[in-house]
């Protein structure tokens, strides 16, 4: 192993494309053109004699604006530069395509539309920080307020809205926490690709998430939103303007995620170096490509959830209003069709990461490189099947409830087999307890005590006891906080030498791994108590039997939020002043080792051929 | 792996004792009855304990379905930990990699057992889940003919109950004892969720819909109703309260609220 | 493996973590208590009059209190008597939605309606429950019921059952006030004119001390679904807590 020292891309001269547009636009330019959009808008559908008949003006109005920053915010930062000169028939030129790649302009290009995958997954990560950082500190307030009964510390209105904006904030940050940053900045190099499919919807793919954010904070200001994060109608249609930045916020991730998706899986397709047949894909790549693929069918449904929430709130066009014929099941449906494939979407990518990082840490093989493949194509292909089981409860036909059970515990197979995979890695070997490989341990527990309280939510009798409840919170807690954000921190602490040069902090790792971890252990067992003890989720203020579970999990929970401080400075010191991290630190086979830091723009000087798989670790292999 | 194995041909008892003869499996197999007990104990002992007066029959099913999970999920949980307990007191420390390992890619029959007793595992769970289904479905169709119609009303954020055969409506939730009730829970404005805590019984309340829920209160004492569906501001106040009583009781109460006994 | 020599001394990386550490709790601290101060109600509460009297109800001797609220079609007719503390022109109740009684006391409550009305999503809430007598004094006559067609507001006022505090639940449904009411219960404030709406008594006892909320069950938010938005689903115009001390 050799350490690296920094080879400069500054070497090249950067390229500078005179009279092009493309070298005047960035971020700022992309806010100033975003905010007059916005305004706009907001004025020019403001009520008028001729529109006052319709339902909400308000809505109308507020919704407008926001979707029109988003498209303002698109075009000031030159997203449609390259497919309007297309048009025309006047194509970027080469000089231009490397101005756009960001070649050799430094810290300015993660403030530009920039098309090189590594600068797209630098903006991800440091995004989904920041939103992991923002919904964290609700979670914070949340449990402060609920650290004794009554809930004095924070008003029912502004609880609720903490709790819609924590999942929502949450869930989107979840949902790119891992396909973000390692599958726009890792994926790539571990496949042996110069860069993904489309680079500029890469860029597309970021840019217009980010000009989600602002979408979602406007919802603080606008009354924020009272529904949760399920946004379930009527109560949707019923709540004030902050509803629609909630509305906005998803008809924007949506058209991200597709974009995202549809890139990623193209990429993984079709450019794959030479030799890399389909059993010899890293797993990562697998998880990650299944996740994504799983969310290019489910994401549209809840769009469309959304959409008709928009036309009902401002049109009064009674989708979901019994009184005029629609119904708030057809809003379940939509939205939980997406929401079941979601959880795995969320969870697949965790779990690949640790699949990716158990052979390096123990040197033996990945144990049934089939099984591994066989339970994440288990796991999407049941998870669209499963929806309802979201609703035994609510009424709707409750004849199917047997047959959703039947699909639900199904999942538990394959995801035995995930389980087997890991394990059987781990088996006869000496693990090497660094923070990624702690990181496997940590998900073993959470994921079991997940999935085993998830089979008694999937059985109809003790979902009728339990849904609803804490032990929900609890329950998906352990499997997408404890299982997919753990994986996903582990894949950050493997893959951070690659992403930035220098090794993550180990003693302020180590410290941040136990606070959490154990933090976590302690807030959701005491929720777990509450649940069962018949506490429902979501309450502002409680009954005083439930006094001591709230009190465990309040303090387990400060102690995660001391946890993930620790992590975000361990991240900032060592980004900036960490120990030079060598090219292959860990000694691991997949490609991303290979190349040096910083990545060259187009990764391999020569195409690498495969010959086998990354897992070749082991005496006699 | 088994290539070398092979040429030593042993019997498969031989391989057997062999396998439990070491002390890599015999730790994992120790941790593993550990963890079991574990699970074991949390199942049986602590989730009655956390979970309310049981009071009617379809709370005890589901007690029983939360409690028989665990212990049933018990010995995989237990396998499960008891690998990874054993991996962790294996471990390698130090700043380099540590030896590498068998190189085990896969072993076909332990992938053939895990599959196939996680699908059995599975199907227990289904089979019974399916089962107590059906007796409780069984249950209301006897009972539905004696049954006492409740209707629940969601309203934002208050519970109303309307006791259609007996002409008395209150805010609380009066239920005669052993006598088979049928709830018609219906909303008048957003979704909520009708949890009476210690009957076991829970249905959303929807805007023009009646939904049917029923059970047998089998046990006298006060029982707390919530909403299990968030719907607005008071949601976590949109909770009162109610009591099983003794037939006498409960028709005293009737009479005094100005209906008549059926 | 090998690493290069770290750039900072160890000490000086622990105050680093340790100021960062200070440094975020804070920060989501000061966000949580600005949320928490926002959040809370905007008017001080309303202690109830306590007076000297006692009553015997049952058997047993209360002592007694009172509280005078009223409830306004909009922020104006709110500031014509003299509340101004609301942001929002909703409807909304005056002078303050909290209200603070004293625990097992016989609490009379008067209310000034001055407001206009269709009809109940739940026509329950037109009856009368949790008062003394199970009736409410509307100007002067005692009704046990106002046809839910009729109903303006009403006071529901309901808590968390459980072990720790006594049950409460009051539910008053209050009268229309009616441009073309015969006796001209006009909703002003204008001394020449003989009326002010309708006047609302009733009482009831308290049990030990407990927090409580209460909200109006009749539907005057505005025109979105159930018309349960705005005013209804904001905090302190019609609805707000009560606490028994």
């Amino acid at each position: 192993m050799t350490t690296l020292h920094n080879t400069s891309t500054h070497a090249r001269p950067i390229p500078n494309p005179k009279k092009s547009l493309i070298t005047k636009l960035n971020m700022g330019t992309g806010i100033i053109v975003g905010v007059i959009f916005a305004f706009a808008a907001y004025y020019a559908f403001q009520p008028n004699a001729d529109t006052a008949g319709f339902y909400n003006q308000q809505n109308k109005a507020l919704l407008a604006a926001m979707l029109f920053w988003s498209v303002g915010f698109l075009i000031g930062i030159g997203a449609f530069i390259g497919p309007f000169r297309w048009l025309i028939g006047k194509d970027l030129t080469a000089e231009e395509q490397l101005y756009l790649a960001g070649d050799g302009q430094g810290i300015k290009r993660y403030f530009k539309y920039c098309t090189d995958h590594k600068v797209v997954g630098i903006q991800y990560l440091v995004g989904v920080m920041a939103m992991l950082a923002v919904g964290g500190g609700m979670a914070m307030m949340i449990r402060t307020s609920l650290a004794v009964p009554g809930g004095h510390f924070i008003g029912a209105s502004v609880y609720n809205s903490l709790v819609g904006m924590h999942g929502i904030t949450m869930i989107v940050a979840m949902i790119i926490v891992a396909t973000g940053p390692f599958g726009n900045y890792i994926m790539p190099i571990m496949i042996g690709a110069r860069d993904m499919a489309f680079p500029r919807l890469n860029a597309l793919s970021w840019w217009v998430l980010f000009t989600a954010i602002p979408v979602l904070c406007s919802a603080w200001f606008l009354g924020g939103i009272p529904t949760g994060w399920t946004a379930y109608a009527p109560l949707s249609v019923q709540a004030g303007p902050g509803m629609n930045a909630f509305v906005a916020t998803i008809l924007i991730f949506a058209v991200s995620t597709a974009v995202a998706g549809m890139n990623i899986t193209s990429t993984v397709v079709a450019m794959r170096a030479k030799g890399m047949k389909w059993n010899r894909v890293p797993i990562f790549v697998v998880g990650a490509t299944m996740s994504v693929a799983l969310a290019i069918p489910a994401f549209p449904t809840f769009m469309l959830a959304m959409v008709q929430t928009a036309t009902d709130r401002v049109f009064n066009t009674g989708f979901y209003d019994a009184n005029v014929g629609g119904s708030g099941w057809l809003y379940a449906h939509l939205f939980w069709i997406m929401g079941h494939p979601e959880v795995y979407v969320i969870l697949l990518p965790g779990i690949a990461i640790l699949m990716e990082i158990a052979p390096v840490f123990v040197r033996k093989p990945l144990f049934s490189y089939n099984a591994a493949i066989m339970g994440f194509a288990g796991i999407a292909g049941l998870s669209v099947l499963v929806w309802a089981h979201h609703m035994y409860i609510s009424g709707w036909t409750p004849t199917l409830n047997g047959p959703f059970m039947v699909t639900t515990e199904m999942i538990s197979v394959p995801t035995g087999l995930l389980f087997l995979v890991m394990l059987g890695t781990i088996w006869r070997g000496k693990p090497w307890m660094k923070l990624p490989m702690l990181g496997l341990f940590a998900v073993i527990w959470n994921l079991l005590i997940g999935g085993i309280t998830g089979i008694y939510l999937s059985d109809v009798p003790a979902d009728n006891y339990l849904h609803g409840s804490m032990f929900v919170t609890a329950h998906f807690h352990y499997t997408l906080m404890g299982a997919a954000l753990t994986g996903a921190v582990a894949g950050l602490a493997y893959w951070f030498p690659k992403m930035t040069g220098r090794m993550l902090n180990e003693p302020a790792g180590y410290t941040a791994f136990w606070f959490t971890q154990i933090g976590f252990q302690v807030l959701f067992l005491g929720m777990f108590i509450a649940g069962a003890e018949g506490q429902p989720r979501r309450v502002v203020s409680f009954a005083a039997m439930y006094k001591y579970s709230n009190m465990i999990s309040t303090g387990g929970a400060y102690l995660v939020g001391i946890g993930f401080i620790i992590l975000l400075w361990a991240v900032i010191h060592s980004w900036r002043k960490g120990d030079i991290a060598p090219q292959n630190p860990w000694g691991a086979k997949t490609l991303e080792w290979t190349v040096p830091y910083p990545v060259p723009l187009e990764n391999f000087d020569e195409a690498p051929i495969i010959t086998s798989d990354p897992y070749g670790y082991g005496k006699g292999n | 792996m088994s290539n070398h194995d092979e040429e030593l041909t042993p019997t498969p008892g031989q391989r057997a004792i062999n396998l439990f003869r070491r002390t890599d499996v015999q730790r994992a197999l120790l941790f593993t009855i550990l963890w079991t007990a574990v699970f074991v104990i949390l199942g049986l002992y602590f989730y009655p304990k956390w979970m309310p007066e049981v009071m009617s029959r379809d709370m005890k099913a589901m007690e029983r379905i939360i409690v028989g999970f665990t212990v049933i999920s018990a010995p995989i949980a237990g396998l499960v930990m008891g690998i990874a307990t054993q991996a962790i007191t294996n471990r390698h420390k130090g700043d380099t990699p540590p030896p590498d390992g068998p190189a085990i890619r896969t072993n076909g029959p332990v992938v053939m057992v895990w599959t196939v007793v996680s699908g059995i595992f599975c199907l227990i769970a289904v089979v019974w889940g399916i089962a107590e289904l059906n007796s409780m479905a069984l249950e209301a169709t006897a009972g539905s003919k004696e049954a006492l119609h409740v209707q629940v009303i969601g309203s934002q954020w208050v519970w109303s109950f309307k006791y259609t055969d007996l002409g008395v409506e209150s805010d609380k939730l009066m239920l005669p004892i052993n006598r088979p009730v049928e709830f018609e829970v219906t909303s008048e404005d957003v979704n909520h969720s009708f949890w009476p805590l210690q009957l076991g019984v829970k249905v959303d309340a929807n805007r023009l819909q009646t939904t049917v829920a029923d059970t047998v209160p089998t046990k006298l004492g006060p029982i707390d109703v919530k909403c299990a569906e968030l719907c607005g501001l008071y949601h976590a106040y949109m909770e009162t309260s109610g009591k099983v009583m003794t037939t006498t009781d409960f028709n005293n109460w009737v009479t005094s609220n100005g209906g008549h006994v059926a | 493996m090998e690493t290069t020599t770290s750039t900072t001394s160890s000490s000086k990386r622990m105050i680093s973590a340790l100021v960062f550490v200070v440094l975020g709790v804070a920060i989501v601290g000061v966000v949580g208590f600005t949320l928490h101060t926002l959040s809370a109600d905007p008017q001080k509460p309303l202690y109830a009059t306590k007076s000297a009297d006692t009553i015997e109800i049952d058997g047993k001797s209360y002592p007694k209190a009172s509280a005078v609220l009223g409830v306004y079609p909009d922020k104006a007719t709110a500031a014509e008597h003299g509340y101004t503390a609301n942001r929002h022109d909703y409807v909304q109740y005056g002078p303050s939605t909290h209200l603070v009684l004293p625990a097992h006391t016989y609490v009379t409550i008067t209310i000034h309606a001055y407001d206009s009305g269709e009809h109940l999503n739940n026509p329950y809430f037109g009856k009368v429950v949790g008062t003394i007598g199970g009736t409410i004094n509307v100007d002067g006559v005692d009704v046990n019921n106002i046809p839910s067609d009729n109903v303006e507001h009403t006071f529901t006022l309901h808590g968390i059952p459980s072990t720790s505090q006594d049950p409460l639940f009051v539910n008053v449904p209050l009268p229309q006030v009616k441009v073309d009411d015969k006796d001209n219960f006009l909703p002003t404030n204008d001394p020449g004119t003989n009326n002010k709406g309708h006047t609302v008594t009733f009482s009831f006892i308290t049990g030990g001390a407990g927090d409580y909320v209460w909200n109006c069950e009749y539907p005057c938010g505005d025109g979105t679904y159930a018309k349960f938005g705005a005013a209804m689903s904001a905090y302190g115009y019609m609805s707000g807590k009560v606490t028994v001390a």
